[in-house]
C-alpha cells in the first residue's frame, strides 16, 4: 500500500503538526539554556552579560541544592512506594465482589479529581493543623500530645498528601490489570496447590508488573515536578526541609528575581529527570516489551 | 489409584439447578468422557470433581475417602484447561515445575520428573521458552506435562483440544490416548465432540441439561442407545430418525436407522428417493436423499466409488435388525 508517492504525501501532511510540536519544545528549551548562561537578575536592570557556567556554579554550590536533590528523590520514591503497594492492596480489595461495588469504586477514585492546591489546603488546615486539625482532635481524645505534622515532619507529610492524591490512579490502573487476569490461570494455580499468598506472588504480581511499570513511569514524570502542594503547605520549609528542585528553581527565579540562576536550575532539573528516566527504563522498561 | 464416586451430587447457581442429583462411579484407571451439547453441565460436573466449584448437595469420594469439602489442591487431581492456563511469565520448565514447587518436592526429584515429562511429551528443546513462543499443540503438551509431574490420582481434561486445528486435534487425541495406556491413570475428559468421545473413551457419559442420559462403552452407546437423544448424539453422520406411518407400521412412534445400515441400489429397495447432496470422501460417500416420504432428508453411507450423483433416483433398504424403535417419550422399545 505504502508507495513512494503516498509516503511523501503522508510526510507532507504530518509536517505542520510536527513543526508546531518541535517549536513548542525547542524554543523554551533553547531560551532556558540561553538564559542560564547570562547574569540576568530583574533587580539589577541594565545589561545581561554572558557569564558562561557561572550560574551553574552558583546553583551547585548553593547549600540548598543537595537538600533539594535528596528531597526530590525522596518525594518521588516515597510516593511511588506508597501508591504501588497501597494501590495493589486496594485493587485486590476492590476486585472482590461486594455490596455497593460501583459506589465504592467511584469514591476511591474521587481524590484524583481534587485539585492539588485544594487537597493540600484541606490536609493542612483540616487534618494536620496541630490546634484545629482532625488528627489533633483525635490525639487529644486519646490523651496524647498533638503532632505538628508540617513543622516536625514536613517532607513526610507532603509525601503523605501527594500519595493520597495519586493512590486512586495507581489503584485504578492496577485494578483493570487485575481484572484482565485469566481466571483459569488462578484456578490452575489453585489445582497446582498454590495457596492464596503463593497465588498472589507467583501469578497476580507478575501479571501486574506491566501495569505497575506504566504507573511508575507516569507518576515519576509528575512527581519530579511537585510544586503546588509544597507551596500551599510548608512553602519549602522549615528552612529548606521540604524544598525540592522545582521549588528551589521557583525560589531563585521568582522570589530572588534571578532569571539566570533559575534557568540554570531548570536545566539541572531536566538533566535529573533524564537520569531518573534512564535508570527507570533500565530497571523496568523490559516489562513493556510484549 | 483413582476411583471417583459421586453420590447424589447436585449443583445450583442461585435458583437455577444446573445439575440435578446424580450418581456416577468412575473406576480406577478408566478413561471416562463426559459428552453433551454446550450448556449441558458437563464442564460444571468436572469442576465439581476438581473442587473449583462447591457442590450444593451430595457427596464426592476419591478412593473411598470423602473429598466433598477438600480444597482442589488436596484432592490429588490434575486438570488441563481449555485455554491451557499456562503461566505466561514463566518458562516451560518453571511452568511444569510449579506444582512440584508448591508441593515442596526436592530439587533433584523435580529435575528428574521434568526431564522425563519433557522427554515423553517432546518438549526437551522448548524447556527454556516462554508459553507465548510456543504453538498451540506445544502449549497443550506443556499443560499436560504440568499435570503429569504431579503424579495425580486422576487427570481432568476440560475440552483440551477445542483450540487446536483439525489435524493437530487428531494427533493430540492419539497422544492423550497413548498417555492413558502408558500411565494407566484415571482420566476424566469433557468434550462436546462425539468423535473424540467415541475414539478415546472406555466409558462415555452422555449428559443433557445436567441429567445423565446414558453411561456405557462407545460401542454400547452406538449399538443400543437408550433414548432418542443419545441415538441422535452418538454416531457421525447422525442417525436417521423417522416418524409417522413408516414408524407406526413397525409398532413405534419413531424409528432410527444409522446411515451405514441402509443399502443403496438403483434397481430395487424398500424406500426410494432422489439424491440431493453427495459427499465424496474417497473411502466413503454420504448421500443426502430427499423425497423419500419418510423424513426431510435421509442420510446414507455407501461405498466410496459407487458412482451415483446429484439427481439420481435410488432405492434404499434398511437392515431390519439394525432398526431402533422408540416410543412416544423417546425411550427405546426393547
Amino acid at each position: 500500500m505504502a508507495t513512494q508517492h503516498s509516503k511523501a504525501a503522508a510526510r507532507l501532511m504530518i509536517a505542520p503538526a510536527v513543526i508546531v510540536l518541535l517549536l513548542w519544545m525547542i524554543v523554551p528549551l533553547v531560551l532556558t539554556l540561553y538564559f542560564s548562561t547570562l547574569r540576568y537578575n530583574l533587580l539589577m536592570p541594565g545589561g545581561t552579560p554572558f557569564v558562561g557556567m557561572e550560574n551553574y556554579q552558583y546553583f551547585f554550590t548553593d547549600p540548598a541544592f543537595t537538600t533539594a536533590l535528596v528531597n526530590t528523590l525522596l518525594l518521588v520514591g516515597g510516593v511511588l512506594l506508597i501508591t504501588i503497594i497501597g494501590g495493589t492492596l486496594l485493587a485486590l480489595l476492590l476486585d472482590q465482589p461486594m455490596f455497593g461495588q460501583g459506589i465504592v469504586r467511584l469514591l476511591v477514585i474521587a481524590p484524583f479529581f481534587v485539585m492539588p492546591t485544594v487537597s493540600a489546603l484541606v490536609w493542612k488546615n483540616m487534618f494536620m493543623n496541630p490546634v484545629n486539625g482532625l488528627f489533633a482532635h483525635l490525639a487529644r481524645l486519646i490523651g496524647i500530645q498533638p503532632f505538628d505534622f508540617l513543622a516536625v515532619a514536613p517532607l513526610a507529610s507532603i509525601i503523605l498528601i501527594v500519595a493520597w492524591q495519586w493512590l486512586p490512579f495507581a489503584t485504578l490502573i492496577l485494578l483493570t490489570a487485575m481484572q484482565s487476569l485469566d481466571s483459569e490461570q488462578i484456578e490452575a494455580a489453585e489445582m497446582d496447590g498454590a495457596g492464596a499468598l503463593s497465588r498472589f506472588f507467583y501469578i497476580v504480581v507478575p501479571h501486574l508488573s506491566r501495569a505497575a511499570t506504566v504507573v511508575i513511569l507516569i507518576q515519576t514524570i509528575f512527581l519530579l515536578s511537585i510544586f503546588a502542594e509544597i507551596l500551599v503547605t510548608t512553602a519549602g520549609g522549615p528552612g529548606v526541609a521540604s524544598t525540592n528542585l522545582t521549588y528551589l528553581v521557583y525560589i531563585q527565579s521568582l522570589l530572588q528575581f534571578d532569571v539566570g540562576l533559575g534557568s540554570a536550575g531548570g536545566v539541572v532539573a531536566i538533566i535529573l529527570a533524564n537520569i531518573v528516566a534512564i535508570f527507570l527504563m533500565r530497571m523496568i522498561g523490559k516489562n513493556l516489551d510484549a | 489409584m483413582g476411583r471417583i464416586t459421586l453420590e447424589n451430587v447436585q449443583k445450583s447457581f442461585g435458583d437455577v439447578e444446573v445439575i440435578p442429583p446424580l450418581d456416577l462411579t468412575i473406576e480406577d484407571g478408566e478413561f471416562v468422557v463426559f459428552v453433551g451439547p454446550s450448556g449441558c453441565g458437563k464442564s460444571t460436573l468436572l469442576r465439581l470433581i476438581a473442587g473449583l466449584e462447591d457442590v450444593s448437595g451430595g457427596e464426592i469420594r476419591i478412593d473411598g475417602k470423602p473429598a466433598t469439602d477438600l480444597p482442589p489442591a488436596k484432592r490429588g487431581l490434575a486438570m488441563v484447561f481449555q485455554s491451557y492456563a499456562l503461566y505466561p511469565h514463566m518458562s516451560v520448565r518453571k511452568n511444569i515445575a510449579f506444582p512440584m514447587k508448591m508441593a515442596k518436592v526436592p530439587e533433584d526429584e523435580q529435575k528428574r520428573r521434568i526431564e522425563s515429562a519433557a522427554h515423553a511429551l517432546n518438549l526437551t528443546d522448548y524447556l527454556d521458552r516462554r508459553p507465548g513462543q510456543l504453538s498451540g499443540g506445544q502449549r497443550q503438551r506443556v499443560a499436560i506435562g504440568r499435570a503429569i509431574v504431579r503424579e495425580p490420582a486422576a487427570f481432568l481434561f476440560d475440552e483440551p483440544l477445542s483450540n487446536l486445528d483439525a489435524a493437530l486435534r487428531v494427533g493430540m487425541r492419539l497422544e492423550i490416548s497413548e498417555l492413558h495406556t502408558r500411565l494407566a491413570t484415571t482420566m476424566v475428559y469433557v468434550t462436546h465432540d462425539q468423535v473424540e468421545a467415541m475414539t478415546m473413551a472406555d466409558k462415555i457419559v452422555v449428559l443433557r441439561a445436567g441429567h445423565i442420559e446414558q453411561v456405557g462403552s462407545p460401542l454400547e452407546l452406538y449399538r443400543s442407545p437408550r433414548n432418542l437423544f443419545v441415538a441422535g448424539f452418538i454416531g457421525s453422520p447422525k442417525m436417521n430418525l423417522i416418524d409417522g406411518p413408516e414408524a407406526a407400521r413397525r409398532g413405534a412412534h419413531t424409528i432410527g436407522i444409522r446411515p451405514e445400515h441402509i443399502d443403496v441400489s438403483t434397481e430395487e429397495g424398500v424406500w426410494h428417493g432422489t439424491i440431493g447432496v453427495a459427499e465424496h470422501l474417497g473411502s466413503d460417500t454420504f448421500f443426502h436423499v430427499h423425497e423419500t416420504g419418510l423424513a426431510e432428508t435421509v442420510t446414507i453411507r455407501a461405498d466410496g466409488e459407487i458412482g451415483l450423483h446429484h439427481g439420481d433416483r435410488v432405492y434404499l433398504t434398511p437392515h431390519p435388525d439394525k432398526i431402533h424403535r422408540f416410543d412416544e417419550g423417546g425411550l427405546l422399545i426393547a
